[in-house]
């Protein structure tokens, strides 16, 4: 059978690009791995050259699998079912990049495109290293592309091509015709809660950071490989430190994006998936710290080598947990399953047992220190910080992963009912130790000597601290410890970096780690002050009395809100004022006015939350939030009236018969006056050309003034053959349907009947809306960290090829 | 012994810590007899909607307030209340997890998470019905608003 109208390709060139780049991966891997061996055998044969050659291919390979899917999508070819079943017609442009990767498929692409650009620069910049650490970044993308390889090999499906047909994935009867396409005009369209600005540089960022950190593995495997146990953490280190930028960065993005356009309430929810992405970030930040100890004491190089194998490795198990589909119902954003479990599995264990041999064989032989650090020195601080890091990551990984517990034993655990309380309840005491940890670290020298005496600390550090902690918690009423600690602890590590800053400050790119600490401090006193005094400003005050067993202290955080009429909600006068529709949005204009003692008002603003009313997904809600430099006021709809089944099409009610006389003749019907004028043969519109031949046939002319407005109405009645004709006017926008019913001529009179259009109901919509104090240090605390994150990658990548004797003074920070 | 290995022998203590009170607090999808016998503990429940014209949700008289009943896996039914707006569209979904605690002869409800037959990715194939002939239609009678001919 040959179908008409399919633009076939496209999908040819993007499958055989598809090919090649699993084999060019091959080629990269047999090579690079060659050239490996050779360095060790003292053999010098050309394998690099292949291998860059090989890469090289990839990548246009790569590049091309992307933009001919992009052309794919874009130009709207349904026949393919991932255009079909991610884009539509109505997304704009900057939606359609979004659709690009709102795919497994996609997705997997842009991890590739990132691995694609981090190799390329690692050819131009690895030197000595190239070989074994391209080795790995080719194994990464043999194993990625294996994934858009869509083949069977027997009954197993080897990956899930972006390029299927749309009637090679389903079965319908549409398919038995050939010009099947002209019925398929448009596609399923993006998941709304994707169309968002956010959604399009989110998940770029986030792949960027997992990507990224297949670099500090690779260098670390290769290290192992070639038995360069300590070199690789000194060229490792700029991309260490670039990859826990660009992770931390896509982590906070999406946290921005849940804050700004989910309607849940916060920022993180400790969702099986944004936790997935914080384990491996929690395992790099350990590993970035002790690579800096092996750098200046040769302190702690086994552990640093496995915490930076580890991040990778959980990387790969973060992708597994979210694209198996075996977190299920836990999660609100889990991907769909594309029966590629095994394959992610064969991924995963394919790197865990290879990174477990290399280490298993190079134990003996990593480096050590003989002597223990003493107490008071640097290296062992950032030890015991690096390892509580990992400890932590530990207790998010093993909660997150109860749906693989409960596949592996068997068991039916859910997770904890108040997961947020559960997670916090850890995390905390976590966040406090690091941020001690942190700062002790940092005031103390390498070696141990320290350089304060105790007095000195006391005097300008913890007292101060603890006088602020008391200035910010009291006026808060903190009761809990646990709340009052990770301010104290925050506060610290902000005075003691502050401190750092100025004794550097000849030296200001070196301080990208004081930079980046304080960042972090900044985060946790935003996060703690925004989340434990999160307010709900929509208390519902109705009153209205709960029946049965059910107490006051149940929620009531949301509020109703009739058009036009204003709502005290402390502090603020809210009035809904009405709705516009922006397809897909419909905004809901809410005015919100402040007013002080006097009653005069002081601030005056209008948000606009938005929903989409979506036929197969229900009411999206997408919050508004006012930004304030101290707190922020978040606004969200939860629930419309439904204009749908009220409106659409007057529902009149019964006809009401009237008997008029005279003109003049005043009858007040409902909220209107009808008035008669009198009777006429001109008939209105082509009826006079149509009733020509009747026996009968008069309209009956009447004002009627009703809503402000006046209307003249002209209902007909007319008789032909002898039979009865009547012809309504029927009036929407006026509100009624007037009927000439029959002349009375004994009475002189006439009959009318008038159906008045049932009232509109009354438009409303239901909000919550939430005060977040300090959030802003949040996010300012983000750009900071990675600031400092940054600077040091510039520091770092400046010193990556200078020998190590001269490179650092004994006093210089750490990045 | 030194105090790296004391300091990993704490690591280890907090690591069993970890896993403990992960099994201890993780709760269980249970039914509503178990949840009845330990009222006041939470558990998640799954089960379907029963009887939706039962369903009661008036948002202009109480927003926060929304019950209905659940036949949980075992069969039994029994009043949801949960003090919250009603999860929109949520008379479609084909599966309902309820998380919270048994109080009188109710379970009431923190959360609730809805399982929809139709998730965005459904694979069903819309195709575009013959418009244009019911668009003239509508066109000609919008052209005569008064042309109702009643007998």
């Amino acid at each position: 059978m040959s179908y008409t109208g399919e633009w076939l390709l496209p999908g040819e060139l993007g499958h055989a690009a598809v090919l090649l780049s699993f084999f060019t991966a091959l080629l990269g891997v047999i090579s690079f791995g060659a050239q490996t061996r050779g360095i060790q055998g003292g053999r010098t044969l050309s394998w690099q050259g292949l291998g860059r050659w090989a890469f090289g291919l990839h990548a246009l390979a790569v590049v091309s699998i992307g933009i001919v899917l992009f052309v794919i999508i874009y130009q709207h070819r349904y026949e393919y079912h991932y255009a079909w079943s991610h884009a539509s017609r109505a997304l704009p442009t900057h939606y359609i990049i979004s659709a690009f990767w709102e795919g497994q498929e996609g997705s997997f692409l842009l991890w590739m495109f990132w691995n694609v650009v981090l190799g390329l620069s690692l050819i131009r910049t690895a030197g000595r290293w190239e070989a074994p650490v391209m080795v790995f970044v080719s194994l990464a993308q043999l194993m990625l592309s294996s994934m858009l390889l869509g083949l069977y090999v027997g009954d197993i499906k080897i990956g899930s091509s972006p390029f299927v047909l749309l009637r090679e994935t389903m079965q319908a009867p549409i398919f038995q015709q050939t010009d099947y396409l002209k019925f398929i005009t448009d596609g399923n369209g993006l998941n709304p809660l994707l169309q968002n600005p956010w959604m399009v540089i989110h998940p770029p960022v986030l792949f960027l950071g997992f990507a990224s950190t297949l670099v500090p593995f690779a260098y670390a495997m290769g290290g192992l490989a070639t038995r360069q146990y300590g070199e690789w953490v000194r060229p490792a280190l700029p991309w260490t430190l670039f990859a826990t930028a660009m992770l931390g960065t896509g982590i906070v993005m999406g946290a921005a994006w849940a804050y700004e356009s989910l309607n849940f309430g916060g920022y993180w929810a400790w969702d099986p998936v944004e936790n997935a992405s914080l384990i491996p970030w929690l395992c790099l930040v350990g590993g970035l710290h002790l690579m800096h100890a092996w750098e200046k004491r040769k302190q702690s190089l086994p552990s640093a080598t496995i915490l930076i194998i580890l991040s990778y490795l959980l990387v790969l198990y973060a992708t597994f947990l979210t694209r198996s589909g075996i977190l299920g119902d836990s999660s609100v954003h889990a991907f769909t399953d594309l029966g590629m479990s095994g394959q992610l599995l064969v991924f995963l264990f394919a790197f865990v047992i290879s990174a477990a041999i290399l280490l298993a064989l190079s134990w003996k032989r990593l480096p050590r220190q003989p002597q223990e650090e003493p107490l008071w020195s640097r290296e062992f601080w950032l030890f015991m910080g690096s390892l509580v890091m990992a400890l932590g990551a530990f207790q998010v990984l093993f909660s997150t992963s109860i749906p693989v517990w409960n596949q592996i034993f068997g068991t039916n655990l859910a997770p904890p009912a108040d997961v947020v309380a559960y997670y916090n309840r850890w995390q905390l005491p976590f966040a406090v130790l690091i941020l001690l940890l942190g700062t002790l670290a940092h005031l103390l020298p390498y070696k141990g000597r320290p350089s304060l005496p105790f007095k000195k600390w006391l005097l300008f550090l913890i007292v101060p601290s603890l006088l602020l902690t008391a200035g910010i918690a009291v006026p808060l009423q903190y009761t809990n410890w646990t709340y009052i600690l990770l301010l104290a602890s925050s506060l610290l590590a902000i005075l003691g970096h502050l401190g750092l800053l100025w004794q550097q400050r000849k030296k200001w790119l070196r301080s990208g780690g004081a930079v980046a600490h304080i960042g972090f401090a900044l985060m946790m006193v935003g996060v703690l002050i925004s989340a434990s005094r999160r307010e709900v400003v929509s208390v519902n005050r109705s009153g209205y009395a709960y029946g049965g067993q059910f107490d006051e202290k149940q929620n009531r955080e949301n509020v109703l809100l009739w058009k036009g009429e204003a709502l005290d909600m402390p502090p603020y006068r809210v009035t809904y004022l009405g709705d516009s529709v922006s397809e897909p949005n419909h905004y809901y204009k809410v005015q919100y006015e402040e007013r002080n003692k006097n009653g005069v008002v002081v601030d005056r603003f209008v948000l606009l939350p938005n929903a989409q009313i979506n036929p197969k997904m229900g009411l999206i809600a997408t919050p508004d939030t006012r930004h304030y430099a101290f707190s922020d006021l978040y606004t969200h709809v939860t629930q419309v009236m439904d204009k749908e089944a009220t409106g659409g099409g007057k529902e009149w009610g019964p006809p009401e018969p009237l008997l008029l006389s005279g003109s003049g003749d005043t009858v007040m019907v409902r909220d209107g006056l009808l008035i008669f004028e009198g009777i006429t043969t001109e008939l209105p519109g082509d009826l006079t050309t149509q009733l020509q031949d009747a026996e009968v046939k008069v309209a009956a002319q009447v004002t009627w003034k009703a809503m402000k407005e006046t209307y003249q109405l002209r209902p007909v009645y007319a008789i032909r053959n002898g039979v009865e004709f009547r012809f309504d006017d029927v009036r929407e926008e006026a509100g009624i349907n007037l009927s000439f019913r029959r002349i009375h001529p004994d009475k002189k009179q006439i009959e009318l009947a008038a159906s008045v259009a049932a009232p509109e109901p009354r438009d409303y919509i239901i909000m919550k809306a939430l005060r977040f104090p300090m959030i802003n240090l949040l996010w300012l605390g983000a750009v900071l960290t990675t600031l400092g994150l940054s600077m040091a990658v510039v520091v770092r990548h400046r010193e990556k090829n200078a020998p190590p004797s001269i490179a650092f003074s004994k006093n210089d920070d750490k990045g | 012994m030194s105090k790296v290995h004391l300091f990993l022998l704490l690591l280890i203590a907090v690591a069993a810590g970890v896993i403990l009170s992960t099994v201890d607090e993780s709760s269980s999808y249970e039914d509503f007899a178990t949840a009845e016998a330990y009222p006041g503990k939470e558990f998640h429940v799954v089960g379907t909607l029963h009887n939706p014209s039962e369903m009661e949700y008036n948002p202009l008289k109480d927003p926060n307030l929304f019950r209905f009943f659940l036949k949980d896996q075992k069969g039994a039914v029994r009043q949801v209340v949960y003090h919250d707006s009603k999860p929109q569209d949520f008379e479609r979904s084909e599966q309902v997890v309820i998380i919270g605690k048994m109080s009188g002869s109710a379970f009431e409800a923190s959360k609730i998470l809805t399982k929809c037959p139709s998730k965005y990715n459904e694979d069903s194939i819309e195709v575009a019905p013959n418009t244009r002939t019911s668009l003239r239609m509508l066109k000609s009678v919008a052209q005569y608003p008064f042309l109702e001919r009643t007998l």
